[in-house]
């Protein structure tokens, strides 16, 4: 029933989780899920593609909150990337835009890594 | 099995057995006459010296005949109602043949020899024409009725109690070969009606007496009760059948073979055979039955005899597997389910130590753990096998894994004859989910057969249901417990949320905060911060349910004591981000509008903190959304939330309208996936400006719920309007005037 996936990229060092479908508090596991895999080998730097994302909720915005600290503490980061306006609205209602890099293209945001 | 059947069939006709009971007695008194009659035509001849008419001859056979069939249902009577087991029955056949070859072995000799040598037989007997077989002596006439009821009784009795053996575990078909039997014996007995003793059997007879005889081998096969003896059992029992097939053969020589016959009870036959020739037939036939069962008896039993153990084996299998189906009903005690199961295959004959190992399905991990072993110990089985790899491996295939070698595959430490020479691993599905794995191993290698192979993968089927249904009921009682606590959280939540509506003068307020699940995470509250000055906040904790209610108690109890120390919405937020930010979890965070309505100065002051901007209307002025900077709460520990916050500040006019609200008004999505929208929220503010806030309130959630078509909210969705009306006229007189008299 879950209408949530990410698919995985790679450009050089940078991994690239494409996110496809709604993020709320049922599907939240599973972007987890992906992160953490990241983690696991070893690539911190990370560009979320949300070209796909139709819906994010708010437990699909702590995902991001909960990886942060320990990414940017190992010397990477995630930017987000591409995201459509609705979604774009939710972060930034939130002020997400104060603490992550959100781009309008996922190339600005490989490039921001590059910086 | 037999034994029980028959109480039952006992205690069910009480008032037919009385009945039987009678019908019993007159059969017998029926017998009695008969063979009264009997001897009275015997008498006849001795007295007349001839035969008598034809019609005389033909009515005395028919009156024995009647006169031994009641005989017969007297017999079949009594032994109905005494069922027994087969050994049982063969020691009945033997001992009442015993008794009656005993009684007629002294009756043929009574008064010396009864067979004249040189003659013929049947009429070979000592005082009896020869010719004729018409009895000179009195004697005569009493050792033949006498010879003949016993061997007639004796015949009657074998086929009784044979039927008891043959009927074991009877169909349709087995009890209808039975009767068809009786009844061929039966005629071809009686077709000999009107023939004289000594005569060659017709061609029909012949045909009759064969079929008769097919019959009697259908009805030797039939032998399906001694798979239930035990190895001691059938010892005994190749005894009784040996006894019974020499009894039959060379006891009262019904079968006329010949020389043999004489030695126990000399012309025992011949007086039968002149007594009635009808009869004679008959029990001639159920003899050779008699006989054809002893050997085929004899000769099944030998040969069943090594199997003995298999069939253990079986009774083992089926007792494990009933004590099993049984606890399928047993589902309070984990551990004696897992206990029985463990065991199952060892108790079935079928593994010589065995290992049950089940995932923790609570904590959702697929580590097996070893939940019990039977005859080995858990430290020796966690040093000899490895029981994660083969469970994963059948978690897998989902069928058994059978390791005839086991000592030579990778995940078995065990060293030949360390005890586990070959192994089966079967795992326990339930509903296509895989709950465990049943370790059975023997100390041979090879050591599992086809049939043990099976038995142990029914047994696993069996468990599987039986811990399937426990889980089920651990759930359930869960599941019941859950919804407990979460009625309790709700109850306590409903509590934290404002009992009543603070009243000040010249302002309309109406809150309304809607839980799409048992307890939410929308918060809305007030705080009076002076006579003429109230504090309104609105938030909603991220993620969703318990955990969400408890970060919104919290966020209650720092609104609550901070509220009224901190001098604007700014301090307020900044103060209230650092009391959570160190009990918030890292992934959570809450989204807050806090703003502060001053009617002495007729000012509203508001800051956000990450939360949906509140709509603001003026009934000459458009409606905006007084969208500030500002974090959500608990997404920075440090400087950034405080820099980033910022006040909107609006001089009240009267007609002003405020909205606060969750994201559950503007996120609602109706059938189409379109939602309701910050620009549709503010239109229907704007449109309706000129109510007071009950009736905006309501108009806007009526607007909400015919966009939405459809009556469920899918998230927790609060609402909350204040109106500001001014100052009544009234009261700017009464102040007016205070002001001219206090100059």
């Amino acid at each position: 029933m879950s209408n949530f996936s990410v698919g995985f990229r790679n450009n050089g060092s940078i991994q690239i989780l494409d996110l496809k479908g709604e993020l709320d508090a049922h599907t939240a596991s599973e972007l987890e899920a992906a992160i953490q895999k990241c983690q696991a080998g070893s690539s911190y730097k990370i560009v979320i593609n949300g070209s796909n994302l139709a819906y994010i909720s708010s437990a699909g915005l702590g995902v991001f909150m909960a990886y942060i600290e320990e990414i940017r503490e190992n010397g990477g980061d995630i930017k987000i990337a591409a995201l459509q306006e609705k979604v774009f609205n939710v972060f930034d209602l939130l002020g997400f835009p104060i603490l992550f890099d959100i781009t309008q293209s996922e190339d600005e945001a490989i490039a921001k890594f590059e910086e | 099995m037999l034994t029980r059947t028959n109480q039952a069939l006992e205690t069910k006709s009480e008032p037919e057995k009385k009945e039987s009971h009678g019908s019993t007695i007159l059969l017998s008194i029926l017998f009695a006459v008969c063979f009264v009659l009997g001897i009275a035509y015997h008498l006849f001849q001795w007295n007349t010296g001839s035969l008598g008419p034809i019609s005389l001859q033909l009515a005395s056979q028919a009156v024995l005949v009647v006169g031994y069939a009641s005989l017969y249902f007297v017999l079949h009577e009594i032994y109905r109602t005494r069922r027994s087991r087969p050994a049982k029955s063969l020691w009945t056949i033997l001992i009442a043949g015993s008794v009656l070859l005993v009684v007629a072995s002294i009756t043929s000799r009574l008064g010396g020899p009864s067979i004249l040598p040189g003659l013929e037989p049947p009429y070979n007997l000592v005082g009896v024409d020869p010719e004729t077989g018409i009895p000179f002596v009195l004697a005569t006439i009493f050792k033949m009725n006498v010879l003949a009821l016993s061997q007639i009784t004796f015949a009657l009795i074998l086929l009784l109690k044979l039927q008891d053996l043959v009927l074991v575990k009877r169909s349709k078909i087995s009890q209808r070969n039975w009767y068809a039997m009786i009844a061929i014996m039966t005629i071809t007995g009686l077709s000999f009606f009107a023939n004289r003793p000594g005569d060659s059997p017709g061609e029909l007879q012949l045909i009759a007496m064969i079929i008769a005889v097919v019959f009697m081998l259908v009805n030797s096969f039939r032998l399906s009760w001694i798979v239930y003896l035990s190895f001691k059992e059938k010892l005994a029992t190749i005894g009784l059948m040996l006894l019974l097939g020499l009894m039959l053969l060379f006891g009262i020589g019904v079968l006329n073979v010949g020389p043999i016959d004489r030695l126990i009870a000399p012309g025992a036959a011949n007086y039968l055979e002149m007594y009635s020739y009808p009869i004679f037939n008959f029990v001639g036939l159920a003899t050779l039955f008699g006989v054809l069962y002893a050997t085929t008896g004899f000769l099944s039993l030998l040969f069943h005899l090594p199997t003995s153990g298999e069939f253990t084996q079986r009774a083992g299998e089926r007792a494990t597997m009933q004590s099993l189906a049984h606890l399928v009903g047993q589902v309070f005690d984990a551990d004696k389910l897992y206990t029985t199961i463990a065991a199952a295959p060892v108790e079935a004959g079928s593994a010589h130590v065995s290992w049950l190992a089940v995932p923790d399905f609570k904590s959702g991990s697929l580590t097996p753990s070893l939940v019990s072993t039977h005859r080995i110990e858990v430290e020796m089985v966690e040093k000899l096998v490895d029981s994660k790899a083969l469970f994963d491996e059948v978690l897998l295939s989902k069928t058994y894994l059978h390791l005839e070698h086991a000592p030579t595959d990778r995940r078995v430490h065990a060293k030949p004859g360390a005890g586990i020479g070959s192994l089966l691993v079967t795992p326990l599905i339930a509903r296509d989910e895989v709950l465990g794995a049943l370790f059975s191993a023997k100390d041979v290698i090879r050591g599992f057969e086809g049939d043990d192979i099976q038995t142990i993968e029914i047994l696993s089927s069996q468990a599987a249901i039986a811990i399937d249904n426990a889980r089920l009921f651990e759930q359930a009682v869960e599941r019941e417990r859950l919804s407990r606590e979460l009625s309790i959280a709700r109850e306590v939540q409903q509590k934290l949320l404002p009992q009543q509506i603070p009243a000040l003068q010249g302002l309309s307020i109406a809150a309304s905060s809607v839980s799409a699940h048992e307890v939410g995470g929308d918060y809305y509250d007030f705080v009076q911060l002076g006579e003429r000055k109230l504090g309104i906040i609105i938030g909603d904790v991220s993620g969703k349910g318990t955990s969400a209610a408890f970060y919104m108690a919290e966020m209650q109890g720092v609104f609550q004591s901070v509220s009224r120390l901190a001098p604007s919405p700014c301090d307020f937020l900044s103060h209230a981000n650092t009391a959570l930010a160190h009990s918030l979890d890292r992934n959570v965070f809450i989204s807050v509008v806090y703003g502060v309505l001053d009617l002495e100065k007729e000012e509203f002051v508001v800051a956000r903190a990450g939360h949906c901007p509140v709509a603001f209307v003026g009934q000459a002025r458009p409606a905006v959304y007084l969208r500030s900077k500002g974090l959500g709460l608990g997404l920075d520990r440090g400087t950034l939330f405080r820099e980033n916050l910022e006040e909107k500040r609006i001089s009240l006019e009267p007609g002003d309208v405020f909205a606060f609200y969750t994201d559950g008004v503007v996120e609602s999505r109706n059938e189409t996936g379109e939602e309701y929208g910050y620009d549709r929220l503010l239109a229907t503010l704007q449109e309706h400006r000129h109510e007071d806030a009950d009736g905006i309130h309501k108009l806007i959630l009526d607007d909400l719920a015919r966009f939405l078509n459809h009556g469920n909210y899918d998230d927790d969705m609060t609402l909350l309007i204040i109106k500001w009306h001014g100052i009544e006229l009234p009261e700017i007189a009464s102040r007016v005037l205070e002001a001219e008299e206090s100059t």
